[in-house]
């Protein structure tokens, strides 16, 4: 045997071993590497300097949630007449009627001082954006650029009217929210509300185009929501780009525009609305919402206390693992531990 | 009935066909039965005649042409009776077939309806044409490759579409494409199409390697005869009936009838290392008419017929006929001699892959590669002693003995990954619950009312609210495509490449298993086991190769009550350090001779010195005993330094390697001489020659255990030289002595528990006249037809007595380097290991204490079939009543044992217990009434030695244990006798660098010596068990929160089956962003160095215990990640509800773009938390998947609190279980915490060839405390007996050493001119 490797070794490189392997930290698994151990110590450590930061950014925004004010009213039943409140079907009937009085007029008061911009919101409940059947129906390629007009396969069943292709199509832009709202101060004064600067850059620029007009819009047999003036391209209909940007949850608010004075506590604001959209089909919840923002954007509570529970208990953990800790030292470090040292006998 | 009739008359034509060796035609057919007519029974080939044989191709081909046909008519008599149900119709026609060769055909060719049987019956006649056709085209070319160009593709894909995990995503693939899918197809295919990229990238790599051996063998040269002289043609050429001629130390190129061979007697010596594992030299004799065959002239005129029989896989049976000069010669196995080189992987091993020229530059040109294989030739070496033979081919290439045997080694998957398979099934069940949940929610969730979906009355099955049920089953497929995330499609791939590099990378590269001295590395043959190696709880081994070297060393002796040699035996050593003995240097005396079979170290008795010690005629008579009483050949030059000795066994040439070295050289034996050339034995430094004449050989056999010699010396004095076991010696000495007969007997056990094997030595003079009347009665025995033996054992039994006892000598039957610290390293790992050796029960037990997994405390339980009840009924002769009494026996034996067995296993401080079991008995034992007690007993026992053990005995024993007892078995040998035992395994591995190549191709790793088990074991599979069971959790883990998500988002979406995330996202999130870094883990997570798992062997218990992939452990897992989805969806999506800065609003993607976020950075730290060393690779994966930024502070917040909050409960977990309930290897991390990691690449890289044998020894201590043994350790292999197997399978082996040494004197005296 050795004669053999010896003649294979000589007839190729004398004194050389040619199978020997090439050294390399790699293929001897000896790459330096730095061992991280969860000690005790180390956990006590990490969950205090966990608590260390998350207490406090917890009660920022927590009190930065806290100065953000927000005037919500829900007025999908009041603002049907009382005659039509009573069944499903009356409602339904009274918002599919084209002649019925939908104006209605709601009353605001400002608890506190609120800086422009002051945002309004409209917010539905129950309104399943999400549905794969809904989501879908749309299509990027229409809105985007003018030429692909006819591209509408995704949009059934509301991609034609009359055998001719809806611009925009599809489900999404058909249930356009139609709802309409105007405000007063104080029974005087007009606030005018700003509808530019509400969509999102991107959809401006990029998913709606310039050149993409509306055309055959809502003029099939049923109407599903708003319409459009066709004389305007998408990418400025910004309120279409605002209602197209499905929201994640079924319950969602929408920016309606901005007001741009500051309202002043207990300041009364009228709000005329006129009660266009159906949502009393799926029992349904409308709402209008006045709020401002700061830093951490509109009223959200829940990061505050999320931040501020989770440092707590970190904390709260650090000083249990420390009396622990002094009181019964670790195990580790100790080989009597080792379960080959503790019960002996036939594995 | 006319039918049968006819199958029969075709039958006795074929038979009559078959005895005039003429293929007639057969001229009747089938009708009736499914009775295919027989290929005929033999096959003639003409010997040195290339057309003739292509005739017989040609009727062999017809024959197949017959078949078919005949077939054909067989599926007409089947289609008579169909043709009634279908008379009505009137399907168009077949082809009309060729007119068949039939005398009935007319008959047979009437319109068929069938036409499916009809393709089938075609496809199988252009099947056998292909083959009969190809099969003279390839002549002698093998191939073991799996595919061609041609199948690669289909065959390759339908190999990985077997894998239920691929045919379920091809299943996925398919359904994304449909529109009922939410997301788009790529989600699918795209990791799909790149999973099975690389597994066909692999197996092709895999098979242009085997592609390129089989084309390396193929092209080997070798000697034809043309005309009339010897041409060299590639292996791939050689045809049946060519001749061959195969020079020494050449391989054979295919099946060979024998012909003539250069040695007189018409004999060749051959290796079949690789065929059988068997290194011993066996002998083959070809038949005496064709002795003369051996020029190129002379065989030119050979012009032979051999008929034999088909090409079968049986090594050890041949029938054949050979017919030459009109006269018909039976051929036995005796003639024939097979080819054994087919491995490929012999050339993968030894073919250096590129020589370099002195430029350095890579060179390699077909010149190299053929002067390699060339060499490798002749470095394998299967003829011996034989300067050239002559041979006729018989069976070619795929036809050969060795390829019909080359079994499709059984794939093996690893208990991990069975386990994983139930974990899959799990997954799919949860897949089946989710998506029953979520489709009776959608059936009941879909609602004209929301008008904004425009629900109208023509709205697409799926969405219609007027069928529930078809929206039921609709959404269910949605479903599916939608959570198909859960079952990770990476995994698969991702363990396969960990698997693939850790084998080709870490196992195949480590510097820790290279062995120097025969230049091999270690091989993992394949990578689907890695991790089976760390939970390994049974090894079996095999002795002679693997934990021995089969070299036996003459070490010590005891000469007239004084023990010379100061030796120190690896057991002695391990036993010192154990009892905290001091092992220092010893002193090496000038001068030591060290050579094969000697390695003893004693001035007072080397260059004569004995003459000054008391006994120097103690002495005198010890040497001439050696180099006398034996049955060794020397060969060669009669000089000291070149002669070598062939022995049956390797101890009889060790000891008299001894007797030279001590001055008493043996270096001519005739049949009645043997001549020893003595020195210093009157005075130092004088040389006489004696002649001792040899007058009886009383040879050894397993119940003498004992051999004698008598002979007279020059001056003719009559002395009887004995040898043998001390038990049968002592039986015979003469009365008084007693105290040397003592001391002697002490030294005995000495050397037994220093695991020496033992023989006594012992002398007798004879009277001329006592000698002359024995002789009579032993030459009237020898001549006796009737009980021979017997007669000559009871003669024998006459003279061997009254011996004068000399002392005796201790072999070293040496082991493997570090064997014995090796096995009680894995025992502490709490392995559990079982010798299987087909060596005799003393042998084995001396092995077994060598290796201290038997020691004298332990209870020692032995079956066996050597006793004296067994022994009776086997003289009587009754097969039956053996098999019945041995039996009840073993029945008996096992219960009695259990019983105690228990007994002790209850007492708190029990002895621990060994079994020894020898062939005969296991093979009752196995019997299935019996096999329960077995297993019961055996596994209570420490150390399990079966001795006398069959190959199949093996794989019986290793099956008992993998399947009855549910271990995890790995079974470790070197030899085509342990094949089968390493097929049956759950791991096996071959023991590489020696010849026998057998074992190694049928492993799944392979490695140079048994120490390097220990790394093998507790190095790499202990961290190939952590990695791949971490990576598997992880996989899991991950998996089921990300499609966790998705399934509490459907919840929001009246179970709609929307997608949460962007198709892109989704796809890469398995493919990229938590992939790689996951096989970073898996390659290169250590909880504890390489060092320290050797340390504490016994970390890998937990390995065992499987600690690592438990139920319990999943569920963990399971529990948080079904946590951490939680907190992603509804933090992520509570905190993303209120606008942001801008007053904006975020849609749909833009949450979940920031849970995806979410969700990919804390499933990385997550890895990072279960990480045990980080080296810079995983820096570099955490900050590439760290990737999305965004423009608000929202998103800041949110990425840094959600995260947190997610692990939080895992790290609380982890933490908690570190402290209050941690691992052994946790412990063992914290223990050595703060040593800097020792490299050993410094050691490796200077370390040089390891220690010499005799330096090796310098470490030995002159005295440590002596332990006494009741074993004194005989062993004294009988000659012959190695080839034991062999010839129970009814191979021809020399049954007597006597018989080998006669042939091979024969020989070397007509090479050596007459002297006198």
């Amino acid at each position: 045997m050795a004669g053999s490797s010896s003649a294979v070794a000589g007839s190729t490189a004398p004194g050389r071993n040619p199978n020997r392997p090439k050294y390399s930290k790699f293929s001897q698994q000896e790459l330096p590497a730095c061992q991280p151990i969860l000690t005790p110590k180390l956990v006590i450590t990490a969950f205090t300097i966990i608590g260390i930061i998350f207490i406090p950014i917890g009660i920022a925004s927590l009190s930065a949630s806290q100065d953000v004010v927000e005037i919500s009213n829900r007025y999908e039943t009041e603002c049907i007449p009382e005659g039509y409140r009573s069944t499903k079907d009356d409602k339904i009937q009274f918002i599919q009627n084209p002649q019925s009085n939908k104006n209605c007029t709601r009353t605001l008061t400002v608890p506190k001082h609120m800086k422009q911009p002051i945002y309004v919101y409209y917010q539905l409940d129950n309104f399943y954006q999400n549905h794969r059947r809904y989501v879908k129906s749309k299509s990027d390629k229409q809105l985007r650029s003018p030429g692909s007009e006819s591209d509408t396969s995704d949009c059934k069943p509301e991609n034609n009217a009359n055998g001719m292709p809806i611009v925009p199509c599809g489900l999404i832009a058909w249930s356009l929210f139609n709802d309409t709202y105007s405000f007063t101060r104080n029974n005087y004064v007009s606030l005018t509300v700003n509808k530019t600067g509400i969509s999102w850059k991107s959809d401006r620029e990029h998913k709606f185009g310039k050149g993409v007009y509306p055309k055959n819009f809502q003029s099939g047999g049923l109407i599903g929501g708003g319409s459009l003036v066709s004389s305007i391209p998408l990418s400025e209909q910004e309120d279409l780009m605002v209602w197209m940007r499905t929201a994640a949850m079924p319950t969602f608010r929408k920016l309606y525009g901005k007001i741009e004075f500051d309202l002043q506590a207990n300041d009364v604001i009228e709000v005329s609305l006129k009660n266009n959209y159906n949502v009393y089909s799926f029992n349904g919840k409308k709402r209008i919402v006045l709020s401002t923002a700061n830093w951490i954007g509109g009223k959200n509570d829940f990061l505050g206390v999320a931040y501020i529970t989770v440092g707590g208990i970190c904390f709260f953990l650090a000083l249990c693992f420390t009396a622990l800790y002094l009181k019964k030292p670790s195990r580790l470090q100790d080989p009597s531990y080792l379960t080959w040292n503790t019960n002996p006998g036939p594995l | 009935m006319r039918g049968w009739e006819k199958v029969g008359s075709s039958r006795s034509n074929l038979d009559r066909a078959g005895s005039t060796a003429t293929t007639n035609r057969i001229t009747s057919t089938v009708r009736l039965g499914r009775v295919e007519p027989q290929a005929p029974g033999h096959r003639t080939i003409f010997c040195n005649d290339r057309e003739a044989n292509f005739l017989v191709r040609f009727k062999v081909l017809s024959f197949h042409l017959y078949k078919s046909l005949a077939l054909l008519c067989l599926l007409y008599a089947d289609s008579e009776d169909s043709a009634k149900f279908q008379a009505g119709h009137n399907a168009s026609p077949p082809p009309p077939p060729p007119p068949p060769p039939l005398e009935e055909g007319e008959s047979c060719w009437k319109e068929s309806h069938v036409p499916r049987a009809w393709l089938r019956v075609l496809r199988d006649v252009v099947k056998r044409l292909i083959f009969s056709l190809t099969s003279g085209v390839r002549g002698n070319s093998i191939s073991t490759t799996k595919y061609n160009v041609l199948t690669f593709l289909p065959k390759g894909l339908f190999e990985q579409f077997r894998r239920v995990a691929n045919l379920y995503f091809l299943t996925i693939s398919i359904l994304s494409t449909t529109p009922i899918s939410p997301v788009s197809p790529i989600t699918n295919v795209a990791p799909l199409s790149l999973v099975l990229l690389v597994s066909l990238i692999k197996e092709a790599f895999e098979d242009w390697k085997r592609f390129q051996n089989d084309m390396a063998i193929n092209n080997a040269s070798i000697d034809v005869l043309q005309g009339h002289k010897w041409v060299e043609i590639p292996w791939r050429k050689l045809q049946v009936g060519d001749i061959v001629k195969v020079k020494q130390d050449g391989f054979f190129p295919a099946d060979l009838l024998f012909l003539a061979s250069t040695n007189p007697d018409g004999v060749c010596y051959i290796e079949t290392a690789n065929l059988d594992g068997e290194t011993n030299l066996k002998i083959r004799k070809a038949l005496e008419k064709t002795w003369d065959y051996l020029t190129p002239d002379k065989a030119s005129e050979f012009k032979g017929e051999i008929q034999c029989e088909q090409p079968n896989n049986s090594l050890y049976t041949f029938t054949g006929n050979l017919i030459i000069q009109k006269q018909t010669i039976p051929l036995t196995p005796n003639q024939v001699l097979l080819r054994d080189f087919v491995l490929s992987v012999m050339l993968e091993k030894r073919i250096p892959r590129a020589s370099e020229d002195c430029n350095g530059e890579m060179v390699l040109g077909p010149d190299d590669r053929e002067t390699s294989i060339g060499h490798i030739l002749e470095v394998g070496c299967s003829l011996r002693n034989t300067e050239y033979i002559v041979g006729a081919v018989i069976f070619t290439g795929q036809e050969t003995k060795v390829m019909m045997n080359s079994m499709n080694v059984p794939s093996k998957r690893s208990t991990l990954e069975r386990k994983l398979d139930k974990l899959i099934l799990t997954l799919f069940g949860a897949l089946f619950l989710m998506c029953l949940i979520g489709a009776i929610g959608s059936a009941i969730f879909i609602n004209r009312k929301y008008f904004y979906l425009g629900l109208t009355a023509d709205v697409e099955d799926q969405f219609n609210p007027d069928n529930r049920f078809l929206v039921f089953i609709l959404t269910f497929l949605t479903l599916i495509t939608l959570y198909s995330t859960i079952i990770p499609i990476s995994l698969y791939v991702s363990i396969e490449m960990i698997k693939f590099i850790q084998s080709t990378q870490f196992i195949n590269k480590d510097l820790h298993m290279y062995h120097v001295e025969t230049n091999t590395p270690a091989s993992a043959r394949t990578s689907n086991l890695n991790e089976e190696l760390g939970q390994v709880e049974y090894i079996f081994s095999d002795k002679t190769g693997t934990l021995t070297r089969n070299l036996m060393e003459f070490f010590k002796c005891s000469i007239g009550g004084e023990v010379y040699g100061t030796g120190i035996t690896e057991i002695e050593r391990g036993a010192a350090q154990r009892n905290g003995g001091n092992v220092g240097k010893a002193q090496k005396s000038p001068g030591l001779v060290h050579e094969k079979g000697f390695n003893f170290d004693d001035a007072r008795l080397m260059c004569g010195a004995w003459r000054n010690e008391p006994n120097p005629d103690t002495c005198k008579e010890f040497f001439r005993c050696l180099a006398i009483c034996h049955t060794v050949l020397p060969e060669g030059e009669e000089s000291p330094e070149k002669i070598a000795y062939q022995a049956a066994s390797p101890d009889e040439a060790a000891l008299v390697t001894a007797a030279k070295i001590f001055g008493f050289f043996f270096y001519r034996r005739t049949p009645t001489m043997i001549h020893v050339c003595e020195s210093h034995v009157e005075k130092m430094g004088k040389v006489e020659d004696m002649s001792y004449e040899i007058l009886n050989v009383l040879e050894f056999n397993s119940t003498r255990k004992r051999q004698s010699v008598v002979c007279r010396y020059p001056n003719g004095r009559i002395v009887l030289y004995c040898k043998g076991a001390d038990t049968v010696i002592y039986e015979r000495l003469a009365d008084g002595g007693n105290e040397l007969k003592n001391i002697t007997r002490e030294h005995l056990e000495q050397f037994g528990s220093a695991g020496l094997r033992t023989l006594c030595l012992a002398y007798r003079d004879l009277s001329s006249s006592s000698y002359e009347s024995w002789n009579e009665k032993f030459i009237q025995a020898k001549s006796s037809l009737r009980d021979r033996e017997k007669k000559l054992d009871e003669v024998a039994e006459l003279i061997e007595k009254d011996l004068t006892l000399i002392g005796c000598t201790a072999i070293e039957d040496k082991l493997q380097e570090g064997v014995p610290s090796c096995i009680e390293t894995l025992s502490r790992a709490g392995i559990k290991i079982w010798v299987l050796t087909g060596d005799k029960m003393e042998t084995a037990i001396n092995i077994a204490y060598a290796c201290s997994l038997i020691n004298n405390d332990m209870k020692q339980f032995i079956i066996s079939s050597e006793s004296n009840e067994i022994r009776e009924a086997e003289n009587r002769g009754d097969q039956v009543e053996v098999a019945r009494i041995i039996k009840d026996s073993v029945r008996k034996e096992l219960k009695k044992y259990l019983e105690e067995a228990q007994q002790y296993l209850r007492t708190v401080s029990g002895p621990k217990l060994a079994l020894l079991i020898d062939g005969k008995c296991l093979m009752y034992a196995l019997d299935p009434t019996l096999r329960g007690m077995l297993l019961n007993l055996s596994l209570n026992c420490t150390s399990v030695v079966c001795c006398r053990v069959s190959p199949l005995q093996k794989a019986q024993v290793t099956s008992l244990v993998k399947k009855g007892a549910r271990k995890i078995t790995l079974s470790i040998g070197d030899g085509a006798n342990d094949v089968s035992m390493i097929q049956a395994a759950h791991v096996g591995v071959g023991i590489s660098g020696l010849e026998g190549m057998q074992a190694v191709m049928a492993s799944d790793f392979a490695i140079a010596q048994f120490r390097f088990l220990s790394d093998l074991l507790l190095v790499h599979g202990r961290w190939s068990y952590h990695r791949i069971c971490k990576v598997i959790t992880y996989f899991f883990y991950k998996n089921l929160t990300f499609t966790l998500t998705q399934f509490w988002f459907n919840f929001q979406t009246g179970f709609s089956g929307q997608r949460f995330y962007d198709d892109w996202f989704q796809s890469l999130y398995n493919v990229i962003f938590t992939a790689l870094p996951v096989v970073i883990l898996g390659l290169f997570d250590k909880d504890v160095s390489a060092k320290l798992s050797k340390k504490y062997p016994e970390l890998y218990k937990e390995g065992i215990r499987n600690a690592f992939f438990k139920k319990r452990v999943v569920g963990i897992w399971a529990f948080f990640s079904f946590h951490q989805s939680l907190v992603f969806y509804f933090f992520v999506s509570t905190s993303s509800s209120s606008s942001q800065k801008s007053g904006k609003m975020f849609g749909h993607w833009d949450v979940s773009t920031m849970a995806f976020t979410c969700a990919v950075v804390t499933v990385n730290l997550r890895l990072l938390l279960m990480c045990n060393s980080i080296t810079k690779w995983h820096y570099n994966n955490e900050f590439f998947t760290i990737y999305v930024l965004m423009s608000t502070i929202c998103f800041y917040l949110t990425f840094l609190l959600v995260p947190i909050a997610a692990l939080f409960g895992d790290f609380i977990f982890q933490g908690v279980q570190r402290w209050f309930f941690p691992y052994d290897y946790q412990i063992v991390q914290e223990i050595h915490r703060h040593e800097p990691e020792h490299s050993s690449s410094m050691q490796l890289l200077e370390m040089g060839p390891p220690l010499s044998p005799d330096e090796a020894r310098s470490y030995a201590i002159a005295q440590l405390p002596r332990e006494k043994s009741r074993h004194t350790g005989f062993a004294f292999d009988s000659p012959g007996y190695e080839s034991f197997f062999a010839s129970q399978a009814g191979v021809y082996v020399p049954q007597k050493a006597w018989d080998v040494a006669r042939r091979a004197s024969m020989r070397s005296r007509s090479k050596l001119p007459p002297k006198s």
